[in-house]
C-alpha cells in the first residue's frame, strides 16, 4: 500500500456554538478518486473549505506527505498542492479560453507582455491530455458548455500543480452527456497515477462509477468509510441516506399517508 | 469522444463573418458614414488644412477622457467625476501659473505646476478608487459624490484665491517653454509641412488654390503661403494614450487582470488577481486623462473657467459605450473607442461646416447612437456569455 498524500486526524471545526465538524479523518492516496458522499448540511462544503485553507480548523491536523501543514490562507493550500474546483467554477465567460487557464498566474515576457502563443498552445494542450480537444482557445469560455467548463478548471488546476484535487460537485447541474464527459476527465485524470481526486457529490450511482475509496458524511462525523470492495450497494445506499435504511423510509412515509 | 464533438458544433467562420461580429464594427460604420457624409455636406471644408485640425482637435479632446472612462468601465466601474476633475485640475495649474506655486514656494514653471496638479488628482482619484472598493457601494455614486464635491471645491478655489472664477491673458508659455509646447503648442508640423508642398507643386503645374479639389486646397491660404503650421499636441496624447491602453489590454498581464476584474470580480480574486488596486488604478487613469485633457487645454489657449470640462464625463462614458465597452463590464474595445471618439467628435464640429443646420441637432444623434449602440453591445453579450 503506498502513503497517503494527504491524512486528515480529527478534524473539528467549531463556528461558535455551532459545531459543523466532529472529528473527521480522511486518507487521500495518489493515482486514486475518494468519493466524499453524504446529505445537504452533512458538513461536505466545511471540510472541503479547511483542506482549501479557507477556513482554519479549530482542533485536529492536516498532513501532507506525512508533514504537518497549517493553511492560513487559500494560497497556502494551493502552494501545498491542493487544487479546489468550486461549483462556480471561478471562471469569467467573456473572456477567452487562455485568458482564463492563465487568469492571475499569466505567462509573461519583457515589460509584463503576455507570451500568448505559448500560454494558447499549454491551455490547449493541458485541455487535450485531459480529454477535451478544443481547437481555438481564443474562444471565449461563455461559448463552452458546462461540462467543458468543468474540464477547464480542472486542467487549470492540475496545470498549476494540484496533486490533490477537490472537485465540489462537479457533476451537479449538468446533463447526463456532460455528467459522463466530466466522469471519463475524473478517470484520466486518476489513470496519470500522481494526482488524488476527492470527489464531493449527491450522487450515489457516480461515486459507484468512479470511486476507489468512500467516505459518507453526517451531521459532521464520518459516519463509514471504505475501498471500494469493502462497500456493497446497498450499504453505500443505506449510508447515503445518513444511515437510514430505505425501508425506514418508506414505512415513515407510508405512516403519513 | 464526446466533448470534442460537441465542440465541433460551432460553426467555422469565414473571415467576413469574423469581421461583422467584431465589437467595433458598429462604430466603425457609423464613423464610416459620418466622415463621408461630412465630406459632401461640407462641400469638403471638414477635412482641408484647418476643418482637419480642429476636427482632429475635438476628437483628441473627446478621445482622451473617453480612453479613460472605457478602461475603468471594462474593469466594472464608473467615473462620473471626470468632467469635475478636469476642471479641478485646469484650476490648479491656472491659479499655480498666475499666482505662483502654493505656500510661498515662489513662481511656478508650467512643468512644476502640471506636476503639482498631477499629483493632487492622482491623489484624488486614488482616494475616489478606495473608497468604492473599501465601502463596495457603487462607483457610480460615490463619483457622483465627487462630481459635486470637485465642481464646488473648484469654484470655492477660484474665488478665494483669484476673486473670480475665470483666469485669463496668462502668459503665453508654449512660447518658450517646451513642455507647455509639448501639452499646448502645435506638433506635426511635418504633415502640414508635406501638405503644402504637394499643394504648391500643383500650383506650378498651373491648378490654383480653389481648383485643388484632390489636395483639399493644398495647405495654401488666401496669399499663396502656408496656411496651417500644425496640429495640436492634444493629437499626440490622443495618440500616445490610445496606443497605451490598445497595449496594455491586449498585450499584458495588466490587461488580462482588467478583464478579469470586470467580468467576475470573485472568481479573478479566487485566482489570485488583486482586485482592489487593479480598480484604484483605474480610478487613477482617468483622473491622470483628466488632468491631460485640462493641461492641454490651459497651455493652449492660457485660460481657465470653473465650468471647464462640464459634462465631459457623460460624453466620456456615452464614446466609451458607443464604441462597444459593455456597460456591466470585462468586454470593450480601445479600437471601437477610438472610432466613437472620431463620430462624436466629427459631429460636435459640424455645425462649423454645414452652418445651415442647427447645431443642437449634435445632442439628438449622441443620444440616437448611443442607444444603438447600447442594444448592440447586449446582443454582443448575450453572445458571448448565452453560449450554446
Amino acid at each position: 500500500m503506498t502513503e497517503p498524500y494527504m491524512r486528515v486526524e480529527n478534524l473539528v471545526k467549531q463556528f461558535g456554538p455551532f459545531t459543523a465538524l466532529g472529528g473527521v479523518d480522511l486518507e487521500v492516496y495518489p493515482g486514486e478518486v475518494h468519493a466524499l458522499l453524504g446529505d445537504n448540511g452533512a458538513g461536505k462544503s466545511t471540510l472541503i473549505k479547511n483542506l482549501a485553507g479557507v477556513h482554519q480548523p479549530s482542533s485536529g491536523q492536516i498532513y501532507i506527505e506525512g508533514k504537518p501543514v497549517n493553511f492560513r490562507s487559500p494560497r497556502d493550500a494551493s502552494n501545498a498542492g491542493i487544487g479546489t474546483v468550486y461549483q462556480d467554477l471561478a471562471l469569467n465567460p467573456l473572456m477567452s479560453v487562455t485568458r482564463n487557464f492563465f487568469m492571475g498566474r499569466e505567462l509573461k515576457g519583457m515589460f509584463g507582455t503576455l507570451r500568448m502563443d505559448e500560454m494558447n498552445q499549454i491551455a490547449h494542450d493541458e485541455m487535450l491530455t485531459i480529454g477535451i480537444d478544443f481547437s481555438d482557445p481564443t474562444q471565449a469560455v461563455g461559448t463552452m458548455s458546462g461540462g467543458q467548463r468543468q474540464t477547464l478548471a480542472i486542467a487549470r488546476a492540475i496545470y498549476f500543480g494540484a496533486k490533490v484535487l477537490i472537485l465540489d460537485e462537479p457533476t451537479s447541474a449538468l446533463g447526463q452527456r456532460q455528467q459522463m464527459g466530466v466522469l471519463k476527465t475524473m478517470m484520466r485524470v486518476r489513470s496519470r497515477g500522481d494526482i488524488a481526486i476527492i470527489f464531493i457529490t449527491h450522487n450515489e450511482i457516480h461515486s459507484k462509477l468512479v470511486a476507489d475509496r468512500f467516505t459518507f458524511l453526517s451531521l459532521g462525523k464520518v459516519i463509514g468509510q471504505g475501498t471500494r470492495e469493502t462497500l456493497e450497494g446497498g450499504e453505500i445506499r443505506r449510508l447515503m441516506a445518513g444511515g437510514a435504511e430505505l425501508g425506514d423510509l418508506a414505512k415513515e412515509l407510508a405512516d403519513i399517508g | 469522444m464526446a466533448n470534442s464533438s460537441e465542440a465541433s458544433r460551432l460553426k467555422e467562420e469565414t473571415w467576413f463573418q469574423r469581421i461583422v461580429r467584431r465589437p467595433e464594427i458598429g462604430a466603425f460604420v457609423v464613423m464610416v458614414v459620418i466622415i463621408v457624409g461630412l465630406m459632401f455636406a461640407s462641400d469638403g471644408k471638414a477635412f482641408n488644412a484647418l476643418g482637419l485640425k480642429n476636427n482632429i482637435k475635438i476628437i483628441s479632446q473627446f478621445g482622451i477622457i473617453a480612453l479613460g472612462a472605457a478602461m475603468l468601465m471594462i474593469a466594472g466601474e464608473f467615473d462620473l467625476s471626470i468632467g469635475s476633475m478636469i476642471g479641478f485640475a485646469g484650476m490648479s495649474m491656472s491659479l499655480m501659473l498666475k499666482w505662483g506655486l502654493p505656500f510661498g514656494l515662489g513662481e511656478a514653471t508650467p512643468f512644476m505646476a502640471f506636476a503639482l496638479t498631477l499629483v493632487m488628482t492622482l491623489g484624488l482619484g486614488w482616494f475616489i478608487g478606495t473608497v468604492v472598493v473599501r465601502s463596495g457601494l457603487s462607483s457610480f455614486i460615490v463619483t457622483l459624490a465627487f462630481l459635486f464635491f470637485l465642481r464646488g471645491a473648484t469654484e470655492v478655489g477660484f474665488r478665494l484665491i483669484n476673486k473670480s472664477t475665470q483666469v485669463s491673458g496668462l502668459q503665453d508659455f508654449k512660447e518658450d517653454s517646451w513642455f507647455a509646447h509639448f501639452l499646448g503648442g502645435e506638433l506635426f508640423g511635418w504633415f502640414y509641412d508635406a501638405w503644402y508642398w504637394i499643394g504648391m507643386q500643383f500650383v506650378d503645374l498651373g491648378f490654383d488654390r480653389k481648383e485643388q479639389w484632390f489636395t483639399l486646397g493644398g495647405n495654401i491660404n488666401r496669399r499663396g503661403e502656408q496656411w496651417v503650421e500644425g496640429f495640436d499636441a492634444r493629437f499626440l496624447w490622443f495618440i500616445v494614450i490610445s496606443m497605451a491602453a490598445y497595449f496594455i489590454l491586449s498585450r499584458t498581464q495588466l490587461g488580462n487582470w482588467i478583464f478579469a476584474t470586470g467580468d467576475n470580480k470573485d472568481a479573478a480574486r479566487a485566482n489570485g488577481v488583486p482586485v482592489n488596486r487593479v480598480k484604484i488604478g483605474l480610478f487613477m487613469f482617468t483622473a491622470f486623462c483628466a488632468t491631460m485633457f485640462a493641461a492641454c487645454q490651459v497651455f493652449d489657449t492660457n485660460t481657465s473657467d470653473a465650468a471647464k470640462g462640464n459634462l465631459m464625463e457623460l460624453f466620456a462614458i456615452a464614446i466609451a459605450v458607443v464604441g462597444g465597452t459593455l456597460m456591466t463590464g470585462g468586454f470593450g474595445s480601445i479600437v471601437g473607442v477610438v472610432f466613437g471618439a472620431i463620430t462624436v467628435g466629427l459631429v460636435s464640429n459640424a455645425v462649423f461646416f454645414i452652418p445651415q443646420i442647427d447645431g443642437a441637432w449634435f445632442r439628438v444623434f449622441v443620444g440616437t447612437i448611443l442607444l444603438a449602440a447600447v442594444f448592440a453591445n447586449e446582443r454582443i453579450r448575450k453572445r458571448i456569455t448565452g453560449g450554446i
